[in-house]
């Protein structure tokens, strides 16, 4: 969809147009061209910056990768043909992952990644090294208790540690 | 060997992450992880209950009990027997007790099977509210709990054992038992068993009398209690036997018949009859056979206390080890009576006394059949078993045999104490395994046991014991470094040990043997400082090194050195290193000096 402008010459172009032919004499006009808007994609990407700021793998590499060098965060059948329930088990994700990054505060690593295996919530989570290991161990033991009432199936957590977030580049 | 279906030697414990920052590595570890992990949970339940609002809705197909959240709370006000039952069954003694009081004051009438539960209520529970886990006790009842707690001596291996709930004078139970309009067998028998379990013995007899004179038959739970508690009430071996036979034959005319528990009480009583009971023990266990009754665990345990007692080793020679182990051979056990968990430590505790390693594996192998493993009681009972093990082994056995079962055993079963290490180092010792001693070093550091000072004494003691080849050496002076800088600073927060004469000795002679001679005289320079004296033959020894680097200078210091310390060997000293150096006038002026000045101060 174009539309053209002209400020001078407006009796040539309709007279032109009468005429019936569509000769565009550009003496002197200017035109402003306007397009649909097509953004740049922004989802789940950080932008190269200074250089200072650390990325761990799982936030370097963009979503398009996903599949061919990244994994999946949540692995779960709703997704197949013919199976139901996706949204659900999105939303069930989403408040898992809300709830850890609460429980943990400032503890975690990396993404938190779920799987479903059965019956059974499976939750595996990268920490760092901040807590000792008692207070760690209660948090586990109170998240895998809680998210069984509420989810009304068994939850289990596993756990790895760091000593600190494994860097992959620096943007 | 060793092939639990659950257990894997390199793995931590099932209920621990798989991760080494969070693996467990000595006992105290263990169980504090493993306690911070219950309190998580016990805490996600407490939100749980007082919040049931967010968990209500249940989808889970079918219905899972168990995640739904629990009623603590009462909800029926009301004075009603409804409002009773709620209360029994929420377990809230006082409450339910209160209850029933405004109901007999309201004129309603009780049915018996409320009053009979209420009574069996406050007889189970001894007429206290139980400990609720997310609820601080009340401040009266913690007050009266710790003067009775400080009542009890002996030892006091768990926190219950403190709260020795003691059957009090006009209790409840009693009240209510006489209030009751008519009394039947299940009420005398809440009554009987309550006062058994709570000490009142002499009172349980004279209510079972009570029973009889009303013409009540008891039941077999109750004649039970009553063989438990008639050690008690009783004196001499010879009359505590015939009070349960009277009591047997009571059960016979009143046609109740005896069940597992009945024995197995027997049994425990008998522990308690001196010299007449293992004739008596064996014919109870026939008298099981009889009667189709299959022993448990507990009464195998009782048995074997019977004829093995603690502290008269070899009364009498026995081998009904053997026989019990044949007998339960391949067998598999559940768990029937709470004594069950006790038949492996005692059994093992049996080996070790008699030093009789075959039946220690024999025992170990019943371990091993079906799901008996759950037969070994909790952490502390484990630990005491393997802890018995352990120490036969390394008494018994060869050191290959010995390591194989260290490694299937430490640390995933069993994190050992300072005992069990120095009886490790001994059969090293004994074999001639020396060179082991380095790696088992970075064991004893691991599990926290380096702030032992003994342990860390016989540890150096033995290295610096023996010449060995040059690798050990370099291996044993590497090691004697690392225990060096444990002694100088402490780790974190812990206090670094205190220089003893002995190790300083023992740590030089070694950083000697392997040719560190810097750091061996940087450790003589410490004895100084230290305030501690070296030994002669440390002195002999230096100088024995220092010849065969050909080092004047350092002789000279040595010699110094030994007449700071006013050796009684100085003079001698003196005299072999001027013979056997190169020395200048100087030097030589010096230890003539010093030669003689010792002498004649002697």
């Amino acid at each position: 969809m174009a539309a053209s402008l002209s400020c001078r010459g407006v009796k040539l172009s309709i007279a032109l147009a009468r005429v019936g032919t569509s000769i565009c004499v550009n003496s002197g006009t200017r035109t402003l061209h306007v397009t649909a808007i097509c953004c740049k994609n922004r989802a789940a990407r950080i932008r190269v910056g200074k250089g200072d700021r650390p990325l761990t793998y799982e936030q370097a590499l963009h979503p398009h990768h996903i599949g061919h060098r990244k994994g999946w965060l949540s692995q779960h059948t709703g997704n197949l043909q013919g199976e139901g329930g996706a949204s659900d088990r999105t939303v069930e994700d989403m408040f898992v992952r809300r709830f850890i990054f609460g429980t943990f505060h400032n503890c975690l690593a990396n993404e938190v990644v779920i799987k479903r295996r059965g019956n059974m919530l499976v939750v595996c989570a990268l920490m760092l090294q901040k807590l000792p290991p008692q207070k760690l161990y209660f948090l586990i033991g109170y998240t895998e208790t809680l998210l069984s009432h509420f989810y009304k199936c068994p939850v289990k957590m596993e756990v790895q540690t760091l000593a600190d977030k494994a860097v992959y580049k620096y943007l | 060997m060793h092939n639990h279906h659950f257990q894997d030697p390199t793995a931590p414990h099932y209920m621990f992450q798989d991760d080494p920052y969070l693996t467990p590595r000595t006992s105290a570890e263990f169980k504090l992880y493993s306690l911070s992990q219950e309190s998580g949970r016990m805490a996600a339940n407490h939100i749980v209950n007082k919040n049931p609002k967010f968990f209500q809705k249940d989808f889970a197909e079918p219905h899972i009990p168990c995640l739904m959240p629990e009623t603590m709370e009462l909800c029926i006000e009301e004075v009603s027997e409804a409002a009773l039952l709620e209360r029994i069954m929420l377990r809230k003694v006082k409450a339910a007790v209160d209850m029933y009081d405004q109901l007999l004051q309201a004129g309603t009438t009780v049915s018996p099977d409320a009053s009979n539960d209420l009574l069996d209520l406050i007889c189970l529970y001894g007429d206290r509210d139980p400990v609720q886990d997310d609820k601080p006790e009340a401040e009266d009842v913690a007050q009266e709990v710790q003067e009775e707690g400080r009542r009890r001596k002996g030892r006091l291996r768990r926190a219950s054992d403190l709260v020795r709930i003691v059957w009090r004078e006009n209790n409840n139970a009693e009240r209510i038992f006489n209030l009751l309009p008519e009394r039947d067998t299940r009420a005398y028998s809440a009554l009987i068993r309550g006062m058994v379990k709570y000490g009142a013995h002499v009172k349980a007899f004279n209510t079972y009398t009570d029973m009889l004179n009303n013409r009540l038959t008891a039941d077999v739970h109750t004649f039970n209690a009553l063989i438990s508690a008639a050690p008690e009430v009783r004196e001499r071996y010879t009359e505590k036997w015939d009070l349960i036979v009277d009591l047997l034959n009571q059960m016979n005319e009143q046609k109740v018949k005896p069940n597992l528990l009945t024995f197995n009480a027997l049994l425990k009583a008998l522990r308690r009859c001196g010299s007449l009971a293992r004739a008596q023990s064996l014919h109870t266990l026939s008298e099981m056979k009889a009667m189709g009754i299959a022993p448990s665990l507990a009464s195998f345990d009782h048995v074997l206390g019977i004829f093995y007692k603690a502290a008269s080793p070899s009364q009498g020679q026995t081998d009904i080890l053997q026989e019990v182990m044949t007998e339960v051979a391949g067998r598999t056990f559940v768990a029937q009576d709470p004594d069950d968990v006790n038949f492996f430590s005692s059994a093992m505790r049996i080996c070790l006394d008699t030093k009789d390693i075959e039946a220690a594996y024999k025992v170990h192998d019943l371990l091993r059949v079906g799901e008996n493993w759950r037969m070994l009681g909790d952490s502390f009972q484990q630990s005491i078993y393997y802890g018995r093990m352990f120490n036969l082994l390394c008494m018994m056995e060869h050191i290959d045999v010995v390591l194989k079962w260290y490694k299937e055993l430490i640390p995933s079963l069993y994190y050992p104490n300072p005992q069990g290490m120095r009886d490790l180092l001994q059969a090293l010792d004994t074999d001639n395994r020396l060179d082991m001693i380095p790696q088992i070093w970075k064991d004893i550091r691991r599990m926290g046991h380096d702030n032992k000072s003994d342990l860390v004494d016989e540890l150096l003691s033995l290295m610096a014991r023996d010449k060995h080849s040059p690798e050990i050496q370099e291996s044993f002076a590497v090691c004697a470094l690392d225990v060096k800088s444990l002694y100088e600073q402490g780790q974190g927060a812990r206090m670094a040990l205190e220089w003893t004469a002995t190790a300083m000795t023992n740590i030089t002679s070694v950083l000697l043997a392997a040719q560190k001679k810097q750091q061996a005289w940087d450790m003589l320079k410490l004895f100084k400082t230290k305030n501690r004296v070296p030994s002669e033959e440390l002195m002999e020894e230096f100088l024995a090194s220092i010849k065969s680097s050909n080092d004047p200078q350092h002789a000279m210091e040595l010699v110094q050195i030994s007449a700071s310390f006013c050796l009684p060997s100085t003079p001698k000293l003196a005299e072999r290193v001027l013979q056997a150096f190169e020395l200048s006038e100087e030097q030589k002026t010096i230890l003539s000096e010093l030669e003689v000045s010792t002498e004649v101060s002697e």
